[in-house]
């Protein structure tokens, strides 16, 4: 028994990295309540984006229901979705599967 | 640092504040949009939404804070670099709620554009949706006006 449980911990650490590693995208989905300008500055202040590319992403979100507004590895993607959630914005994380 | 100091209607205003509180009763313990992070270990996810949720009420209080003792003997709130961010997400979370509780009778191009007629609307609702519009209109006015002054990045 003792053996066995050695044996498992190691597996599951690797699944977790497996499922966590690669890229992930941070998605910001279309809610009706957040105001367009409200965004644009979330999206200037939270990702520096100027205004030309946060406005691009807010009329994307808007009009397409979803933009990905970052790509990269886990742990910051994290750190972005939950400071866009901080903001009230519906941010969530997908795998990019296109690396 | 630019500080301003916005005159409202108290007549107009004072009784969206009972709408205000109320949301701010539910948001003590949930959160305006929930997040939707599935892949999260339990653990992890409740720390998340535990500081989620103390963020989210820090900037309530400072909603409230906003309506003191200047409010009611003048109309007079101030914004300035120490409660513009939180307000206008506190303004954020507060709408969220009153979607949920109050307003999902509404269609999203209403809730999107402000327009409807307010007479039709039964009374909770009415209310509820004129508390959406005016902090809605807080939102704009700190961002408009004070985004480049007050808000830093």
């Amino acid at each position: 028994m003792v053996e066995s449980k050695t044996q498992e911990s190691p597996q599951t650490d690797t699944l977790t990295e497996l499922k966590l590693e690669g890229l992930w995208k941070v998605v910001v989905l279309n809610d009706p309540v957040n105001l367009m300008s409200y965004v644009v500055m979330v999206f200037k202040k939270v990702l520096g984006f100027d205004e030309t590319k946060a406005r691009r992403h807010m009329l994307e979100v808007h009009e397409q229901g979803r933009s990905v507004v970052w790509t990269g590895l886990r742990e910051k993607a994290e750190a972005y979705a939950f400071t866009l959630q901080q903001w009230h914005l519906t941010a969530i994380l997908e795998p990019d599967e296109t690396h | 640092m630019k500080r301003i100091e916005v005159k409202l209607s108290l007549p107009v205003v004072a009784p969206l504040l009972d709408v205000i509180k109320e949301a701010a009763v539910g948001l003590e313990t949930a959160l305006a949009a929930p997040p939707a992070l599935r892949d999260l270990e339990a653990e992890f996810r409740t720390v998340w939404e535990g500081e989620l949720l103390e963020a989210q009420n820090e900037d309530v209080r400072a909603l409230l804070a906003l309506f003191d003792a200047q409010f009611f003997a003048e109309g007079v709130v101030a914004f300035d670099a120490d409660n513009a961010e939180t307000v206008v997400r506190a303004c954020a979370a507060v709408r969220l709620r009153l979607r949920a509780r109050h307003l999902g009778g509404l269609t999203e191009e209403v809730l999107e554009t402000g327009e409807t007629e307010l007479a039709k609307l039964p009374e909770p609702v009415r209310k509820a949706f004129m508390c959406y519009l005016f902090l809605a209109t807080l939102q704009e006015l700190i961002i408009q006006h004070l985004e480049s002054s007050i808000i830093e990045s």
